[in-house]
Protein backbone atom coordinates (compact mmCIF):
# COMPACT_ATOMS: atom_id res chain seq x y z
CA UNK A 1 0.00 0.00 0.00
CA UNK A 2 1.39 3.42 -0.97
CA UNK A 3 1.30 6.23 1.52
CA UNK A 4 -0.75 8.64 -0.65
CA UNK A 5 -3.48 6.03 -1.06
CA UNK A 6 -3.95 5.65 2.66
CA UNK A 7 -6.66 7.44 4.55
CA UNK A 8 -5.49 10.45 6.53
CA UNK A 9 -5.91 8.85 9.96
CA UNK A 10 -4.15 5.73 8.81
CA UNK A 11 -1.32 7.85 7.40
CA UNK A 12 -0.96 9.79 10.64
CA UNK A 13 -0.82 6.57 12.63
CA UNK A 14 1.65 5.17 10.12
CA UNK A 15 3.95 8.14 10.64
CA UNK A 16 3.42 7.98 14.41
CA UNK A 17 4.53 4.34 14.39
CA UNK A 18 7.69 5.10 12.41
CA UNK A 19 8.58 7.94 14.78
CA UNK A 20 7.81 6.17 18.04
CA UNK A 21 8.65 2.54 17.45
CA UNK A 22 11.95 2.94 19.35
CA UNK A 23 10.14 4.23 22.44
CA UNK A 24 7.63 1.41 22.06
CA UNK A 25 10.40 -1.19 22.01
CA UNK A 26 12.08 0.35 25.05
CA UNK A 27 8.83 0.49 27.01
CA UNK A 28 8.95 4.27 27.11
CA UNK A 29 5.70 4.97 25.25
CA UNK A 30 2.69 5.88 27.37
CA UNK A 31 -0.41 3.68 27.35
CA UNK A 32 -2.24 5.82 24.81
CA UNK A 33 0.71 5.83 22.43
CA UNK A 34 1.22 2.12 22.86
CA UNK A 35 -2.42 1.40 22.08
CA UNK A 36 -2.26 3.65 19.03
CA UNK A 37 0.86 1.96 17.72
CA UNK A 38 -0.41 -1.55 18.36
CA UNK A 39 -3.78 -0.81 16.79
CA UNK A 40 -2.07 0.57 13.70
CA UNK A 41 0.38 -2.34 13.50
CA UNK A 42 -2.60 -4.67 13.61
CA UNK A 43 -4.02 -2.98 10.50
CA UNK A 44 -0.79 -2.19 8.65
CA UNK A 45 1.29 -5.11 7.34
CA UNK A 46 4.31 -2.89 6.81
CA UNK A 47 4.38 -1.64 10.41
CA UNK A 48 3.49 -5.05 11.78
CA UNK A 49 6.53 -6.40 10.02
CA UNK A 50 8.72 -3.53 11.20
CA UNK A 51 7.77 -4.08 14.83
CA UNK A 52 8.03 -7.87 14.57
CA UNK A 53 11.49 -7.87 13.01
CA UNK A 54 12.78 -5.24 15.41
CA UNK A 55 11.54 -7.29 18.36
CA UNK A 56 13.11 -10.42 16.90
CA UNK A 57 16.34 -8.52 16.36
CA UNK A 58 16.41 -7.22 19.94
CA UNK A 59 15.82 -10.70 21.28
CA UNK A 60 18.69 -11.94 19.11
CA UNK A 61 20.99 -9.12 20.20
CA UNK A 62 20.33 -9.87 23.83
CA UNK A 63 21.28 -13.47 23.08
CA UNK A 64 24.68 -12.33 21.80
CA UNK A 65 25.72 -11.58 25.34
CA UNK A 66 28.52 -14.07 25.94
CA UNK A 67 28.12 -16.93 28.31
CA UNK A 68 30.69 -17.45 31.02
CA UNK A 69 32.23 -20.18 28.91
CA UNK A 70 32.97 -17.72 26.10
CA UNK A 71 34.67 -15.35 28.48
CA UNK A 72 36.16 -18.06 30.63
CA UNK A 73 39.71 -17.02 29.80
CA UNK A 74 41.60 -15.65 32.79
CA UNK A 75 41.43 -12.10 31.51
CA UNK A 76 41.23 -10.69 35.03
CA UNK A 77 44.39 -12.54 36.05
CA UNK A 78 46.25 -11.17 33.02
CA UNK A 79 45.12 -7.65 33.94
CA UNK A 80 46.14 -8.12 37.57
CA UNK A 81 49.56 -9.38 36.50
CA UNK A 82 50.02 -6.21 34.42
CA UNK A 83 48.83 -4.08 37.34
CA UNK A 84 51.38 -5.64 39.65
CA UNK A 85 54.11 -4.58 37.21
CA UNK A 86 52.99 -0.99 37.60
CA UNK A 87 54.92 1.17 40.04
CA UNK A 88 53.08 1.45 43.34
CA UNK B 1 47.38 8.61 40.49
CA UNK B 2 46.32 8.95 44.05
CA UNK B 3 48.66 10.93 46.22
CA UNK B 4 48.76 8.34 48.96
CA UNK B 5 49.48 5.50 46.58
CA UNK B 6 53.18 5.43 47.42
CA UNK B 7 52.23 4.43 50.93
CA UNK B 8 50.16 1.47 49.78
CA UNK B 9 51.23 -2.03 50.77
CA UNK B 10 53.16 -3.77 47.99
CA UNK B 11 51.15 -6.18 45.87
CA UNK B 12 50.19 -8.95 46.18
CA UNK B 13 49.81 -8.50 49.91
CA UNK B 14 46.17 -8.51 50.85
CA UNK B 15 44.64 -6.26 53.43
CA UNK B 16 41.60 -7.01 55.51
CA UNK B 17 38.97 -4.35 55.46
CA UNK B 18 38.89 -4.11 59.20
CA UNK B 19 42.37 -2.65 58.77
CA UNK B 20 44.30 -5.84 59.66
CA UNK B 21 46.93 -7.13 57.23
CA UNK B 22 46.23 -10.78 56.63
CA UNK B 23 48.31 -12.75 54.20
CA UNK B 24 46.16 -15.79 54.82
CA UNK B 25 42.91 -13.95 54.38
CA UNK B 26 40.79 -15.67 51.73
CA UNK B 27 40.56 -13.94 48.35
CA UNK B 28 37.51 -12.05 47.14
CA UNK B 29 34.14 -13.40 48.06
CA UNK B 30 35.47 -15.73 50.70
CA UNK B 31 34.75 -13.61 53.76
CA UNK B 32 32.43 -10.87 54.89
CA UNK B 33 35.57 -8.81 55.55
CA UNK B 34 37.10 -9.38 52.09
CA UNK B 35 36.87 -7.07 49.11
CA UNK B 36 34.19 -9.29 47.66
CA UNK B 37 31.82 -8.06 50.34
CA UNK B 38 32.28 -4.38 49.43
CA UNK B 39 30.29 -2.37 46.93
CA UNK B 40 32.05 -0.97 43.89
CA UNK B 41 31.88 2.56 45.27
CA UNK B 42 33.69 1.49 48.44
CA UNK B 43 36.35 -0.34 46.44
CA UNK B 44 36.83 2.71 44.25
CA UNK B 45 37.36 4.82 47.36
CA UNK B 46 39.96 2.41 48.70
CA UNK B 47 41.66 2.14 45.32
CA UNK B 48 41.82 5.93 45.07
CA UNK B 49 43.62 5.87 48.41
CA UNK B 50 46.19 3.55 46.88
CA UNK B 51 44.79 0.16 47.83
CA UNK B 52 45.76 -1.99 44.90
CA UNK B 53 43.98 -5.04 46.31
CA UNK B 54 40.71 -3.12 46.20
CA UNK B 55 41.31 -2.28 42.56
CA UNK B 56 42.15 -5.91 41.86
CA UNK B 57 38.72 -6.85 43.16
CA UNK B 58 37.20 -4.36 40.70
CA UNK B 59 39.21 -6.07 37.96
CA UNK B 60 37.86 -9.47 38.98
CA UNK B 61 34.31 -8.15 38.96
CA UNK B 62 34.37 -6.30 35.67
CA UNK B 63 37.10 -7.70 33.40
CA UNK B 64 34.95 -10.36 31.75
CA UNK B 65 32.10 -7.98 31.06
CA UNK B 66 34.38 -5.29 29.69
CA UNK B 67 36.10 -7.90 27.53
CA UNK B 68 32.71 -8.93 26.15
CA UNK B 69 31.86 -5.34 25.21
CA UNK B 70 35.23 -4.67 23.63
CA UNK B 71 35.33 -8.00 21.80
CA UNK B 72 31.92 -7.26 20.33
CA UNK B 73 33.21 -3.86 19.30
CA UNK B 74 36.55 -4.92 17.78
CA UNK B 75 35.75 -8.46 16.66
CA UNK B 76 39.38 -9.41 17.43
CA UNK B 77 40.03 -11.41 20.63
CA UNK B 78 43.71 -10.48 20.87
CA UNK B 79 43.00 -6.82 20.28
CA UNK B 80 40.13 -6.89 22.77
CA UNK B 81 42.38 -8.36 25.46
CA UNK B 82 45.01 -5.68 24.90
CA UNK B 83 42.36 -2.97 25.04
CA UNK B 84 40.94 -4.38 28.28
CA UNK B 85 44.38 -4.50 29.89
CA UNK B 86 45.13 -0.96 28.80
CA UNK B 87 41.73 0.26 29.98
CA UNK B 88 42.27 -1.12 33.48
CA UNK B 89 45.79 0.30 33.64
CA UNK B 90 44.46 3.72 32.67
CA UNK B 91 41.66 3.39 35.18
CA UNK B 92 44.13 2.51 37.93
CA UNK B 93 46.39 5.43 37.05
CA UNK B 94 43.43 7.80 36.97
CA UNK B 95 41.20 6.37 39.70
CA UNK B 96 41.56 9.46 41.86
CA UNK B 97 40.15 11.54 38.99
CA UNK B 98 37.02 9.37 38.76
CA UNK B 99 34.33 11.69 40.07
CA UNK B 100 31.90 8.85 40.90
CA UNK B 101 28.91 10.52 39.32
CA UNK B 102 28.53 7.36 37.26
CA UNK B 103 29.05 3.70 38.06
CA UNK B 104 32.58 2.34 37.90
CA UNK B 105 31.71 0.01 35.01
CA UNK B 106 30.25 2.89 33.00
CA UNK B 107 33.46 4.86 33.46
CA UNK B 108 35.56 1.82 32.62
CA UNK B 109 33.54 1.17 29.46
CA UNK B 110 34.15 4.70 28.30
CA UNK B 111 37.91 4.29 28.78
CA UNK B 112 37.84 0.93 26.98
CA UNK B 113 35.79 2.11 24.01
CA UNK B 114 37.94 5.22 23.63
CA UNK B 115 41.03 3.04 23.62
CA UNK B 116 39.47 0.66 21.07
CA UNK B 117 38.53 3.60 18.83
CA UNK B 118 41.99 5.09 19.18
CA UNK B 119 43.57 1.83 18.10
CA UNK B 120 41.07 1.34 15.27
CA UNK B 121 41.98 4.79 13.99
CA UNK B 122 45.58 3.66 13.58
CA UNK B 123 44.79 0.71 11.33
CA UNK B 124 42.93 0.51 8.02
CA UNK B 125 39.43 -0.85 8.50
CA UNK B 126 36.87 -2.48 6.28
CA UNK B 127 34.30 -0.10 4.83
CA UNK B 128 31.42 -0.05 7.32
CA UNK B 129 27.76 -0.22 6.46
CA UNK B 130 26.26 3.18 5.88
CA UNK B 131 23.51 4.28 8.23
CA UNK B 132 20.70 6.03 6.43
CA UNK B 133 20.11 9.49 7.80
CA UNK B 134 16.41 9.15 6.99
CA UNK B 135 16.15 5.82 8.73
CA UNK B 136 14.14 7.23 11.63
CA UNK B 137 11.14 7.56 9.39
CA UNK B 138 11.68 4.33 7.55
CA UNK B 139 8.99 1.72 7.33
CA UNK B 140 9.58 -1.01 4.81
CA UNK B 141 6.76 -1.83 2.46
CA UNK B 142 6.33 -5.54 2.91
CA UNK B 143 3.01 -7.21 2.84
CA UNK B 144 3.69 -10.33 4.84
CA UNK B 145 4.88 -10.90 8.35
CA UNK B 146 8.34 -12.47 8.54
CA UNK B 147 8.47 -16.22 8.21
CA UNK B 148 11.26 -17.51 10.39
CA UNK B 149 13.28 -19.79 8.16
CA UNK B 150 16.32 -19.92 10.30
CA UNK B 151 17.98 -21.75 13.05
CA UNK B 152 18.73 -19.40 15.92
CA UNK B 153 22.40 -20.05 15.31
CA UNK B 154 22.17 -18.61 11.79
CA UNK B 155 20.35 -15.53 13.01
CA UNK B 156 23.12 -15.04 15.53
CA UNK B 157 25.69 -15.03 12.75
CA UNK B 158 23.65 -12.54 10.75
CA UNK B 159 23.41 -10.28 13.79
CA UNK B 160 27.12 -10.61 14.56
CA UNK B 161 28.02 -9.61 10.99
CA UNK B 162 25.56 -6.74 10.88
CA UNK B 163 26.70 -5.32 14.22
CA UNK B 164 30.35 -5.56 13.24
CA UNK B 165 29.63 -3.77 9.96
CA UNK B 166 28.10 -0.74 11.66
CA UNK B 167 30.23 2.41 11.86
CA UNK B 168 31.88 2.69 15.29
CA UNK B 169 29.69 5.58 16.41
CA UNK B 170 26.58 3.45 15.87
CA UNK B 171 28.03 0.08 16.86
CA UNK B 172 28.88 1.15 20.40
CA UNK B 173 25.36 2.33 21.36
CA UNK B 174 23.84 -0.90 20.07
CA UNK B 175 26.33 -3.07 21.96
CA UNK B 176 25.98 -1.15 25.20
CA UNK B 177 22.19 -0.90 25.17
CA UNK B 178 20.90 -3.95 23.32
CA UNK B 179 23.60 -6.55 23.90
CA UNK B 180 24.98 -5.59 27.31
CA UNK B 181 21.70 -4.26 28.64
CA UNK B 182 22.95 -0.96 30.05
CA UNK B 183 20.23 1.61 30.66
CA UNK B 184 19.88 4.46 28.20
CA UNK B 185 21.28 6.81 30.83
CA UNK B 186 24.32 4.61 31.49
CA UNK B 187 25.02 3.92 27.83
CA UNK B 188 24.64 7.59 26.88
CA UNK B 189 27.07 8.36 29.71
CA UNK B 190 29.62 5.93 28.31
CA UNK B 191 29.31 7.55 24.90
CA UNK B 192 29.43 11.07 26.33
CA UNK B 193 26.15 11.89 24.58
CA UNK B 194 22.92 13.51 25.63
CA UNK B 195 20.16 10.93 25.91
CA UNK B 196 18.28 12.30 22.90
CA UNK B 197 21.34 12.10 20.68
CA UNK B 198 22.12 8.64 22.00
CA UNK B 199 18.58 7.41 21.29
CA UNK B 200 18.75 8.78 17.76
CA UNK B 201 21.97 6.92 17.05
CA UNK B 202 20.68 3.77 18.68
CA UNK B 203 17.52 3.81 16.62
CA UNK B 204 19.41 4.29 13.37
CA UNK B 205 21.74 1.46 14.30
CA UNK B 206 18.77 -0.77 15.12
CA UNK B 207 17.08 -0.05 11.82
CA UNK B 208 20.28 -0.80 9.93
CA UNK B 209 20.77 -4.12 11.70
CA UNK B 210 17.07 -4.82 11.33
CA UNK B 211 17.48 -4.51 7.56
CA UNK B 212 20.06 -7.27 7.67
CA UNK B 213 17.75 -9.44 9.78
CA UNK B 214 14.86 -8.74 7.46
CA UNK B 215 16.89 -9.62 4.38
CA UNK B 216 17.90 -12.82 6.09
CA UNK B 217 14.36 -13.74 7.09
CA UNK B 218 13.09 -13.18 3.58
CA UNK B 219 16.02 -14.95 1.97
CA UNK B 220 17.42 -11.81 0.29
CA UNK B 221 20.75 -12.00 2.02
CA UNK B 222 22.46 -14.43 -0.33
Amino acid sequence: MRLREMRPRFMLDHMFTGRHVAEYLDGELDVRGRDRLEHHAHLCPSCRRLVATLMQMLEGLHGLRPTSRETGSPISEAVIARLRDEPG
Amino acid sequence: MAGERNAAPPAPQRVRYDGVHAADHPPSGGSPNGPGSLADAELVGLAAAGRRDAFEELVRRHADRLYAVILRFTGEPGEAEEVVQEAFLRAWRGIDRFERRSQFFTWLCRIGLNEAKRRAGRSPAAEPLSVEEGALEQTADFTHAPEPRAEQHDLREVLERAVRALPAGYRAPLILRDVEGLSTEQAAGVMGLKEAAFKSRLHRARLTVRDAVDAYLTGDDA
